[in-house]
């Protein structure tokens, strides 16, 4: 085979398709912290020691070395906090946002952004009832989300292996919520 | 002359108006897909590749909190497509093969032109030129200044402009020339 047609190929093979928004951001907070009247953003600019732990502990740094929280509030008390994590998968970035109740625990998951190509695997995995596998699932507890587990046996492989990237993110939120929010 | 594309075999004009039409098509859908994404304007490509930037200095051994309030229309404004480091890494790999494949396909249909040498030269420059000033735009604008989103502009209008002077010169030489002129 030439190196023309194997380039070609490979190119094909490759080609990211472009991102698409399965819920807006303004959306998403309001399914994540409802009722909240105040947002703030906490960005927390990763020192190296620190971001080489984060990277350890879930293979993963954000982007700039920055994790931003936005915490939520009514009438001046705090209702949650959420964070925005993206995935890189082979076929193109996924979006997970993941919201903490006032005490910790994940009040809930939303897939913000996928692409053309996995939008339909990630709809899939979302009908079977993934995000529904991570409510209550707490910083350090020791437990691994298991999203793609609850949901492999009512989904095709696609949508599988995109719910174990989706765990990825909710695993990635745990690690930076639990080491850097407070 | 290398060939003639005028002179040349029926079924080989054929495939050739087949291949321009294919990538015509490709190029009008990537113009509706940059519109959705990056816009046609140097500030559409500079919010898409600059990114809001770093709001200050991270200090290498302190970890820092910042706060501030948000706003929903600050969380809509987060909704902008915008493609980091690691994503435009992964595009260049991916895309600049395929853009140097489609500008050597074109390259060879113009080589079967009548056209001065070094008009050929010029439109084989142009035709290359194209993918590299887009992805040179998007790095310098990443990495340098938000100023150079006007390169990203230029090569992706240069990579139109190449492909509709060999589209518009092949389909005229190649159907519209009479028979007789060619003797």
């Amino acid at each position: 085979m030439s190196w023309l047609t194997r380039t070609a190929l490979l190119a094909a093979v490759l080609h990211i398709t472009p991102t698409v928004i399965l819920v807006t951001r303004p959306e998403a907070v309001t399914r994540l912290t409802p009722g909240a009247d105040a947002f703030f953003a906490r960005e927390v600019h990763l020192s190296d020691a620190d971001a080489h732990r984060l990277h350890t502990a879930v293979d993963w740094s954000p982007d700039d070395g920055v994790l931003t929280f936005y915490t939520a509030k009514r009438a001046g008390s705090p209702v949650g906090a959420f964070v925005f994590v993206r995935v890189d998968t082979p076929h193109g970035p996924l979006e997970v946002a993941v919201g903490f109740d006032a005490a910790g625990a994940v009040r809930r998951v939303e897939v913000t952004k996928a692409t053309v190509e996995t939008k339909p695997w990630v709809l899939e995995a979302l009908r079977a009832g993934l995000t529904d596998a991570y409510a209550g699932l707490r910083p350090g507890s020791g437990t691994a989300p298991g999203g793609a587990r609850a949901v492999r046996a009512n989904v095709g492989a696609l949508p599988a292996y995109m719910a174990q990237e989706v765990d990825k993110g909710v695993a990635r939120a745990l690690a930076a919520y639990g080491g850097f929010y407070k | 002359m290398l060939y003639e594309l005028r002179r040349a075999d029926l079924r080989v004009r054929f495939l050739v108006t087949c291949l321009l039409a294919t990538f015509g098509v490709s190029y009008l859908f990537g113009g509706w897909m940059v519109a959705l994404y990056a816009g046609f304007t140097p500030a559409g490509v500079a919010q898409t590749y600059a990114g809001a930037g770093m709001a200050m200095h991270m200090p290498p051994d302190s970890t820092v909190v910042v706060e501030h309030p948000m706003t929903m229309a600050g969380f809509a404004e987060s909704d902008v497509h915008q493609v980091d480091l690691n994503l435009l890494v992964q595009d260049t790999h991916v895309h600049v093969p395929m853009y140097g494949v489609i500008a050597g396909v074109l390259s060879l249909v113009a080589l079967g032109l009548v056209l001065p040498k070094g008009w050929l030269l010029g439109l084989i420059t142009l035709l290359f030129a194209a993918p590299w000033l887009d992805f040179a735009g998007m790095w310098l604008t990443k990495l340098v200044s938000r100023d150079f989103a006007f390169v990203t502009v230029l090569g992706g209008w240069a990579m139109g402009l190449g492909y509709t002077i060999v589209a518009i010169v092949a389909i005229r030489q190649m159907w519209f020339f009479k028979k007789g002129a060619l003797e």
